[in-house]
């Protein structure tokens, strides 16, 4: 066992931390809303300064014009960043896609759009739900038919973050009947600006726009940008789903660290009847408790990462991490929102508002993390049936 | 960073899961709790065959000279099966009190013994205020002199030869090493809802001499925060062992319990319930190996300790409640191994410092005013 970073791995964080320190992450544009994952928000520049970097690319192999580096530098480089607050929204996006590209990519998605992304050029929305297909993804009815070199896109997703501020689409569309439920579905990478798409922001309940609804309407994607075997979409996407909900939270541990430092220090320095909040022994002790899980939280997604890393078979722990992660945030959130009572729901920028309004912030984006990428309640019977082998419940078709 | 323990740590495992499964059944276990003594002699000398006891010992002393991380995969599996008695306190926390305490000639006398199980010490450290806090230890010792106060929850006192007792003298800590057949000494058992063996130590002029001492006079603290740091490890990983086997127990039970025409393990309900059992017991298992290992590496580990001990006492000893839950009344008859795996989680929950105490030790660590 090992429970530390190697001397590589400790090098690569000081390279990080320099880089942010030269680099104030505070002084880049923003396009798009923090949605409290831990990624920070949507920054096109950001990620352009960690493509010159060669950070967006150090992992993939060398045909493909990364520099095969191990992959837990990937992991050093989300703490680091996550500790600074860093705005690397769309970085774990990019890195799937990328990833997806490579195992299973066209020629052409390999040609065009490796460079973007290592580049920091293209960012990726998720056109995966739709109005009637939330959980239940395979009741979709977005349909691609096929029409010489085209497919012809006709359908209405929901929900896709960040689409009108990334310069791509997944979208999962039906492309056949089949007998099986599961077959007959197709990813294609659609470019943003293709005619046809109608990408309509929806207002949050943070007041922001993060979410967009989009018409797809006689959308004419040639056959090269599918990605991945046609009908087989489904079994790709089913592949790709716990590193998905490994890579869209890992970062969760250190920016709830983070989380915890502010209060810790808004706990040292705010005075109530006379003493520091913080010899509350109440205070100190959810604040301590709060520190454990999140020690907690981080070595189950360092456990999933050595599965990961070594290949070795995952059935319930990217899961389990996952709700864990969620779950442990809006606690925090909702403890951090006790300890700053009446000044807690002051909106950043807001006169008297404490901690930049930030914790409001984080209380009310992460009511969403248990709903996106596969709900809790989803996740937990995946657990139980595919991680302990218990019964699945019977199908309601 | 690498979760796999080592070829040599999962032998020891392995053996431990087998040699526990065949000679300490739940039956075994029930038994030992009922019995007012509760010492197996035949089990505790097989494990001495397999040099448990002297897993710490270094092999210059007749130990194995293994790490406390290897200490705690063992305890892991003797909490797994429910084991009691004084594997903790005597091989692990009051063994680590002589090697950090002992100077030359009283490693040579002691070790040996003690690795090979046949001698047992228990640590003595408690007193009326029941906090492992180094600071609240009072009774006074002057030495030479007599001692006279009382200790509590002592554990293995029937069993163990000697009992390492922290005493005060002139404001600091000492150690002092009485054999418990000692006169004026006298061992008073407490009836535990756990059935682990506890006992009232009390101190009737009990004459002590410098021969007495653990270690040099007023150096007491630091050898005896290392037992309480391997002893509250020990304890985190003997919850940790409890609730997987509490986890392993609800999940069959799940499987094969059939309500309704199909497994109970088909509901929902029942299926999340088990999801949290998982989460808890990795995640707890999680800081504690990082606690262990960061110990057995020489590094600062005084808050990750902490944190283990904190989070395993709540998350281990809500598998056990959730426990009962899934198991409906069988889980609340005596026959039913899992009401034994609560008590000892429980019990383990506050041996070595509970939950505030370790939380405190956090929050000072976070940066706490
Ligand atoms: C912050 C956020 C970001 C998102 N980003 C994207 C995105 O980028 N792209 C995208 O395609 N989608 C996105 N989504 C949508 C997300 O994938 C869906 O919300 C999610 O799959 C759940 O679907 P639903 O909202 O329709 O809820 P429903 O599926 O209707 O679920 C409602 C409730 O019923 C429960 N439920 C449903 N089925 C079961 C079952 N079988 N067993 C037990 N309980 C069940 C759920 O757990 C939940 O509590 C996002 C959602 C949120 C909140």
């Amino acid at each position: 066992m090992d429970f530390g970073r190697s001397p590589d791995e400790e090098a690569f964080a000081d390279e990080v931390r320099r880089f942010l320190a030269e680099h104030p992450p505070e002084r880049f544009p923003l396009d798009g809303v923090d949605a409290g994952y831990g990624s920070g928000a949507h920054s096109h520049a950001f990620m352009r300064a960690l493509g010159e970097r060669g950070w967006l690319a150090m992992c993939w192999p060398e045909a493909f014009g990364g520099q095969a580096r191990p992959m837990f530098l990937k992991l050093v480089l989300l703490e680091e960043l996550a500790l600074a607050g860093a705005p690397f929204g769309p970085l774990a996006g990019s890195w799937q896609t990328a990833d997806a590209i490579i195992a299973y990519g066209t020629e052409r998605l390999r040609r065009e759009l490796l460079p973007a992304i290592a580049r920091g050029e293209a960012t990726f929305w998720q056109g995966y739900s739709e109005p009637d297909a939330g959980s239940d993804l395979l009741a979709l009815t977005t349909e691609a038919k096929r029409d010489g070199e085209h497919w012809i896109i006709r359908g209405h997703k929901i929900w896709s973050s960040h689409a009108g501020v990334s310069t791509h689409g997944l979208v999962f569309t039906r492309t056949s009947r089949e007998a099986r439920r599961s077959r007959g579905f197709s990813m294609f990478v659609v470019p943003s600006t293709t005619p046809g798409m109608d990408i309509r922001p929806i207002r949050s309940l943070t007041g922001d726009i993060y979410h967009y609804e989009v018409f797809l309407d006689e959308v004419r994607v040639p056959a090269d940008l599918m990605l991945g075997p046609e009908g087989e979409g489904f079994v790709a996407l089913l592949n790709g789903l716990d590193s998905d909900r490994f890579w869209g939270r890992f970062y969760k541990a250190p920016a709830l660290l983070r989380v915890l430092r502010r209060l810790v220090d808004y706990a040292n320095t705010t005075v109530v009847a006379g003493a520091p909040l913080a010899r509350d022994p109440v205070v100190r002790r959810r604040l301590a408790a709060m520190a454990a899980e999140i020690a907690a939280l981080r070595l189950l997604f360092y456990r999933a990462a050595c599965l990961l890393r070594d290949g070795a078979p995952i059935t319930y722990e990217t899961a389990v991490a996952k709700v864990y992660a969620d779950e442990t945030g809006q606690k925090l959130a909702r403890l951090g929102l006790e300890l700053l009572g009446p000044w807690g729901v002051l909106r950043r920028g807001s006169r008297a508002a404490r901690l930049d309004g930030d914790i409001a912030h984080a209380y009310l984006t992460s009511l969403g993390h248990t709903i996106a990428g596969g709900t809790a309640e989803v996740l937990r019977t995946t657990v139980a049936v595919r991680g302990l082998g218990l019964p699945a419940e019977p199908k309601a078709r | 960073m690498d979760f796999r323990p080592s070829s040599a740590q999962q032998m020891l495992v392995a053996t431990a899961r087998e040699v526990l499964r065949k000679e300490c059944p739940p039956e075994l276990v029930q038994r030992l709790a009922l019995d007012p003594r509760g010492f197996d002699d035949t089990l505790w000398r097989r494990l001495a065959e397999l040099g448990w006891p002297g897993l710490l010992i270094p092999p210059e002393h007749g130990g194995s000279g293994g790490s406390l991380l290897d200490v705690i995969l063992l305890v892991e599996e003797i909490g797994r099966a429910g084991l009691p008695g004084p594997f903790v306190t005597s091989a692990v926390a009051g063994t680590t009190a002589v090697l950090a305490a002992a100077e030359a000639d009283a490693r040579r006398r002691l070790l040996p013994a003690l690795a090979t199980g046949e001698r047992l010490v228990t640590l003595a450290v408690l007193e009326s205020s029941a906090s492992f806090d180094v600071d609240a230890v009072a009774l006074a010792g002057a030495v030479p002199g007599r001692l006279t106060g009382s200790k509590l929850f002592v554990p293995d006192a029937h069993v163990a030869h000697d009992a390492i007792v922290a005493v005060r003298e002139q404001g600091d800590v000492s150690l002092l090493l009485l054999p418990l057949d000692r006169a004026g000494l006298a061992r008073l058992p407490l009836d535990t809802m756990s059935g682990e063996k506890l006992f009232e130590l009390t101190l009737d002029g009990v004459a002590v001499s410098a021969d007495d001492r653990l270690g040099r006079a007023g150096e007491g603290r630091r050898p005896l925060a290392a037992a309480l740091t391997a002893g509250a490890l020990a304890r985190t990983a003997e919850m940790v062992g409890a609730a997987q086997r509490v986890l392993e127990l609800a999940v069959e039970h799940a499987r094969t319990r059939v309500q309704g025409g199909r497994p109970i393990g088909g509901h929902q309900a029942i299926q999340h319930a088990c999801a949290d059992l998982v989460r808890d017991v990795d995640a707890a298992r999680g800081l504690l190996y990082a606690a262990a290992w960061r110990v057995a590496e020489g590094l600062a580990a005084e808050a990750d300790v902490a944190m283990a001990k904190a989070y395993a006492g709540e998350a281990c000893l809500a598998v056990a409640r959730r426990g009962h839950q899934i198991f409906g009344a069988i889980g609340y008859c005596e026959e039913h191994p899992l009401h034994l795996l609560h008590k000892r989680i429980h019990a383990a929950s506050l041996d070595f410092g509970d939950t505030p105490l370790h939380l405190e030790t956090v929050a000072r660590a976070i940066g706490l005013a």
